[in-house]
């Protein structure tokens, strides 16, 4: 039974370390500009 | 410019198109992009900028003016420009939503050499791409 717990344990701590942090940010940034040569 | 604006704090690469007159650029993930910076830069390296879009993921907040705005770090939010768009995200005010909007963050006023570009400025919302 605790050992099972243990196991369980491992497979959410390893699939919190795999899944990306979604973070609020600037994804993109896109200008038009003039005068370039 | 395309050096120069690689350069600047947050920036992973910069697309320049010259015969579109089009600059793309990707932030790092670090989220050190400053986009008053990049336009100042711009202007630094010679070329004037008429129009900057943005792709930004935040809450939705209230500033402390009272004016709907994309939050995306603790410090740091874009205001929007009341529109049909930013009406829709009123009743996200506040709520653990996380919103992508892709929006105008600086447009060159005609007629004007240089446009104004200190900061705050404000979000005209074009899209909302996704809310979760």
């Amino acid at each position: 039974m605790g050992s099972n717990r243990a196991v369980l344990l491992i497979v959410l701590c390893g699939t919190m370390a795999i899944v990306p942090v979604v973070q609020a940010q600037i994804k993109h940034i896109e200008m038009r500009v003039e005068g370039m040569t | 410019m395309k050096q120069h604006l690689g350069r600047q704090a947050g920036v992973q690469n910069v697309e320049v198109s010259l015969r579109d007159g089009k600059v793309d650029i990707v932030p790092k993930e670090d989220g050190q992009i400053d986009p008053t910076k990049l336009l100042k830069a711009t202007y630094d390296s010679g070329v004037s900028v008429a129009e900057m879009d943005v792709t930004a993921r935040g809450n939705i907040v209230k500033n402390a003016s009272g004016d709907l705005a994309l939050r995306i770090a603790p410090n740091r939010s874009f205001a929007f420009v009341p529109n049909e768009q930013s009406k829709a995200l009123e009743a996200l005010v506040d709520s653990p939503t996380e919103v992508t909007v892709r929006g105008q963050l600086f447009k060159k006023p005609a007629g004007k050499k240089k446009a104004d570009t200190a900061p705050p400025m404000k979000l005209v919302i074009l899209e909302v791409q996704k809310k979760e």
